[in-house]
């Protein structure tokens, strides 16, 4: 009868599927740890984790991953409200991070499991973004970074009657009214083609290099109205827009993708994550058109990420020997020999694995030298919590110039308004 | 009487005791409260709700998830129709245009993206390139409110009419033949038929896919994200974010999770109104007799 | 009445290209290699990269794809089959039986519909950890045995397809009333039940933003499984829209079994005959 058959299938798939389920049980039956790890993208951990698993027996290591850094967010947002699922070791995003300070006892504060002793084995100002401001709280420890250089299409700039050599290219912009000039002088070559992709990446490498802090005092008082060094990069990033060198491209988008091919803009400042992007867009029919200079100004990153342990973890002292076991120079340098994520640990940047480093497709481009350059020279600067809210007005902002939406100055108005709206609540 | 009616329907109110009920309670107690990714900073009573009719980011959305609704709803109905009125001919090669109409829903969203994301490219989409035959545009779609109320339009009637066609089609099987025959026999042409006998029969399935485009475009939230390739913001000046866009950008993306269940109430109070309006609406519309 | 035949036969033929074209990318893509992907005008014309394409898939570690179809396939099944059976009963029930607190029973059901999904996230997967069901199957199933759509749906079939007069004849017959839902009503609805059992596992198979919530990627479905196959910063398209393709076989085996149905609608035993 169709009625017994159908509640029959029913029962048996809900049954196969409660059987099916697998799930890993925790510790203590044979006195084994499991450790979770969580992370998106690539942190390039698998052969550390072996490795770390073999000189520890007594500690099992699980590793779970999301391959999207959209999608990874979400979940951390569920597995924090609701106090479950956030493992025993979480990777943090830059941006997220800095959000999560403003809490610090949702995660084991790291000093507490000595990590003091560790301080030297980071890059400063990447130690300082996880200590809260009366630094008595270490929320996580640096992974890799978004260290930056500029990338360009030789074929390109000879056209444009530009040097091609990368030492040279860099002498065109040490500062970014070099770069400015030199995005003019190609303009005028009549190429046809747009200098750079898209205003955002340009504009938020200027804003760092403006001093020791950005929209927020560390007070964290709002400040993106009266901090001069916002209005320079602002400022400095309209000229370059007026001068219509902005290809004003959205990133991510098929176009973009595809401009790396067909050569739709001539520079892009890239972080070492992106050289692999570029590669696989472009194609192997490209290889040597594109090639890596410094960035202007002095010291650029974009980007980076953390490792930090949850104050829900049932570990928490083995998930912290976990994360500095992870996070320490030789964990780093593995770390970017497997999957290009580039150190925050200077000791490992100067590891010669590190700093010998060269991109065959970017004309043997010396990366290691050239990121590891940019990532020195950053000096510290203070996000504060809602850094991401304003920094993204300010980008949508830049977009609606590019788009002929709105005037420079009516953008401003518009995005400090924005600002203090998403502060004030 | 055996089998009491209650029976029948328990199962769904049972298990959504259980699923249901909670997460909208747990909404509802969360919208009361300040509570972002600091954590529970307690309850504020219905601040989020007048922080919320003061915003004019929530008003903007309101506005684009309106229009968006009407841009996409009523051209796709009535398309669904008449493809609907189409497929019940006797027609060679039926099962393939039956089935076909419904690929889109088929079609995965991460092509849909890419597909659709070229197509309304700035620079080398197709529309552009077909466009710049009649010496218009090149639109840069995604910058304007009307330009990117289209684009997004144009995908969800893409991906959605077939789905309504079927529902109507369904519908119109159920009509006796006979009926038909009576009006073939007073000289009834074929659009008459389907005007006089068809629509009005088809009333209850109308209304129903009337309700569930209404819910459905109120919360429109998937079409208006592929096309800003993944921009929670809908646009720069937010030209097509929509409420549930502007939801979830709170929630989970600025972490402000008692602002974001404030948000979602009200689009649930959005939906009850538009869906009681649109419901009343479809209910007036007579074809004609029987 | 001829020329009134082209102009059908044209309309539909422009719909149905309308329709698949996508789908027919996504295939000619699947069997190619990553750099048409860009191409204006794009390419009409499969390669003969399926076959690679396919084995890389299946080797992608990171993606479980074998695992996700499977999943998907239990949880689609189980969800579709029971929402089917219980829509019907209350369906059947909303439409053709009287009872006290109906109409106000069927607008809570409705209301149901109108919560957004996105925000029964976090307070589901509370209810999951209580449950101990995370990165557990019966997590994505358990929760949608029921589905208010269905309901609706298969009640308003059900008003127009179970005419009075049958129920009246039925039960003069001594039927009781669930022997009159197994004998007479649920054979009238099936044009309706086909609908709904195609449309319920189409989105259960498409589910994505719950599976991504309470499950992780050692234990997938198949849309979930699908996104591990993007990087963080590339996405391998061929790889991908391979998967999609396989991904998709199911729903059109789903398609043409449950097609035929809609075809035969006609109803058994109409009142007038």
């Amino acid at each position: 009868m169709r009625l017994g058959k159908a509640l029959a299938v029913t029962v048996a798939t809900a049954l196969l599927a409660v059987g099916c389920g697998g799930n890993a049980t925790d510790d203590a039956a044979g006195g084994t740890v499991t450790l979770t790890v969580k992370t998106f993208g690539q942190f390039g951990y698998d052969d550390l984790v072996t490795q770390y698993e073999g000189s520890h027996p007594g500690i099992k290591i699980k590793q779970e991953n999301i391959a999207k850094l959209a999608d990874y967010t979400p979940k951390l947002q569920q597995w924090l409200t609701a106090g479950s699922g956030a493992g025993d070791v979480v990777a943090l995003e830059e941006g997220i991070l800095v959000k999560l300070m403003g809490k610090p006892d949702q995660f084991v504060n790291l000093l507490d499991q000595g990590a003091g002793d560790l301080k030297a084995n980071f890059l400063e100002w990447k130690w300082n973004q996880a200590l809260t401001p009366d630094g008595k709280k270490l929320v996580g420890l640096g992974t890799d970074i978004g260290a930056q250089g500029m990338c360009y299409r030789t074929d390109l700039f000879a056209k444009a009657g530009l040097p091609t050599d990368r030492a040279k290219v860099g002498e065109l912009w040490p500062t970014w009214d070099g770069y400015l000039a030199t995005g003019k002088r190609f303009a005028a070559a009549g190429a046809g083609v747009s200098f750079f992709d898209t205003a955002g990446p340009v504009y938020q490498n200027i804003l760092m290099q403006q001093g020791d802090q950005t929209y927020f005092d560390r007070e964290n008082k709002l400040i993106v109205d009266t901090n001069p060094g916002v209005r320079t990069a602002w400022d400095q990033t309209i000229k370059m827009i007026d001068a219509g060198l902005s290809g004003k491209i959205q990133m991510w988008s098929p176009a973009w993708n595809a401009g790396f091919k067909q050569g739709s803009f001539a520079t892009i400042p890239c972080p070492a994550w992106m050289l692999g992007v570029i590669k696989d867009q472009a194609g192997p029919e490209n290889a040597g058109k594109w090639d890596v200079a410094r960035v202007p100004g002095e010291g650029a990153v974009r980007g980076g990420s953390f490792l930090a342990v949850p104050a829900q973890s049932k570990h928490p002292k083995e998930a912290a020997e976990l994360a500095k076991f992870l996070t320490n120079p030789a964990g780093q340098t593995a770390a970017f020999k497997a999957k290009n994520n580039f150190p925050s640990s200077p000791q490992a940047i100067d590891d010669p694995a590190v700093s010998s480093a060269v991109n065959t497709y970017f004309n043997n481009a010396p990366v290691g030298k050239i990121f590891g350059q940019s990532a020195k020279s950053l000096q510290p600067v203070y996000l504060g919590p809602d850094n991401q809210v304003v920094g993204d007005g300010i980008g949508d902002a830049l977009t609606a110039v590019e788009q002929g939406k709105l005037k420079p100055d009516e953008a401003w108005t518009k995005a400090i308004s924005d600002a203090k709206r998403a502060v004030e609540k | 009487m055996h089998g009491s009616p209650y029976l029948f329907i328990a199962p769904f109110f049972v298990l959504f005791a259980l699923f249901g009920f909670f997460p909208l309670l747990y909404t509802a107690w969360v919208s009361l409260r300040s509570w972002d990714l600091t954590g529970d900073a307690g309850f504020v009573g219905l601040a989020n709700y007048s922080r919320l009719l003061s915003d004019p980011d929530f008003w903007n959305a309101m506005l684009n998830t309106v229009g968006l609704f009407v841009l996409s709803t009523v051209p796709q109905l009535f398309f669904a129709l008449v493809i609907a009125g189409l497929l019940n001919r006797p027609i060679r090669a039926l099962m393939l245009f039956r089935l076909g109409v419904l690929a889109p829903i088929v079609t995965s969203v991460a092509a849909v993206a890419i597909v659709f994301g070229q197509l309304y490219s700035r620079d080398a989409g197709l529309v552009n390139g077909v466009l710049g035959l009649f010496d218009v545009g090149p639109i840069d779609w995604q910058a304007s409110k009307g330009s990117s109320w289209i684009a997004v339009a144009s995908m969800v009637n893409w991906r959605w009419t077939g789905y309504n066609a079927l529902i109507y089609l369904a519908a119109i099987q159920a009509i006796p033949k006979d009926l038909y025959e009576a009006a073939q026999l007073d000289g009834a042409g074929a659009i008459k038929q389907f005007r006089a006998i068809t629509v009005p029969l088809i009333r209850p399935a109308l209304i129903f896919t009337v309700v569930m485009s209404t819910i459905g475009g109120m919360q429109l939230f998937t079409e208006p994200l592929l096309f800003g390739q993944g921009d929670i913001s809908g646009g720069s000046l937010r030209q097509f974010q929509t409420v549930a866009m502007y939801m979830f950008e709170q929630s989970f993306q600025n972490f402000d999770y008692g602002y974001g269940s404030a948000i979602a109430w009200m689009i649930f109070l959005l939906t009850v109104v538009a869906g009681i309006a649109n419901a009343l609406i479809a209910r007036r519309l007579r074809g004609g007799t029987q | 009445m001829r020329r009134g035949n082209s102009l059908v036969y044209l309309t539909l033929l422009v719909s149905l290209v309308l329709s698949v074209f996508p789908l027919y990318w996504l295939f000619v893509v699947a069997t190619r290699s990553n750099d048409v992907i860009g191409q204006m005008p794009p390419p009409l014309v499969p390669g003969g990269n399926l076959a690679e394409n396919v084995r890389r898939l299946f080797g992608a570690e990171q993606a479980n794809f074998a695992l996700g179809l499977i999943n998907s396939m239990i949880a689609s099944i189980a969800v579709t089959v029971s929402v089917v059976f219980f829509s019907s009963l209350a369906g059947f029930a909303f439409a053709k039986l009287r009872f006290r607190g109906r109409n106000a029973l069927l607008l809570t059901v409705l209301a149901t519909m109108m919560v957004p999904v996105q925000m029964g996230i976090v307070p589901l997967y509370m209810v999951m950890v209580k449950l101990g069901w995370q990165n557990q199957l019966q997590a994505v199933i358990v929760p949608f045995l029921v589905s208010a759509f269905g309901v609706f749906l298969m009640r308003q079939y059900a008003e127009r397809a179970v005419p009075d007069e049958l129920i009246e004849a039925a039960r003069l017959d001594g039927c009781s009333t669930f022997g009159l839902f197994v004998r007479v009503v649920s054979p009238a609805l099936r044009p309706g039940a086909a609908v709904l059992g195609l449309f319920t596992f189409m989105s259960t198979w498409n589910e994505f933003l719950w599976p991504l919530a309470i499950l992780e990627a050692d234990n997938p479905t198949v849309q979930f499984s699908l996104s591990q196959l993007a990087t963080q910063y590339y996405t391998d398209y061929t790889l991908m829209f391979s998967g999609t393709l396989i991904a998709t076989v199911p729903l059109l085996v789903v398609f043409i079994l449950f097609g035929r149905q809609i075809v035969s609608g006609i109803m058994d035993g109409a009142v007038r005959s």
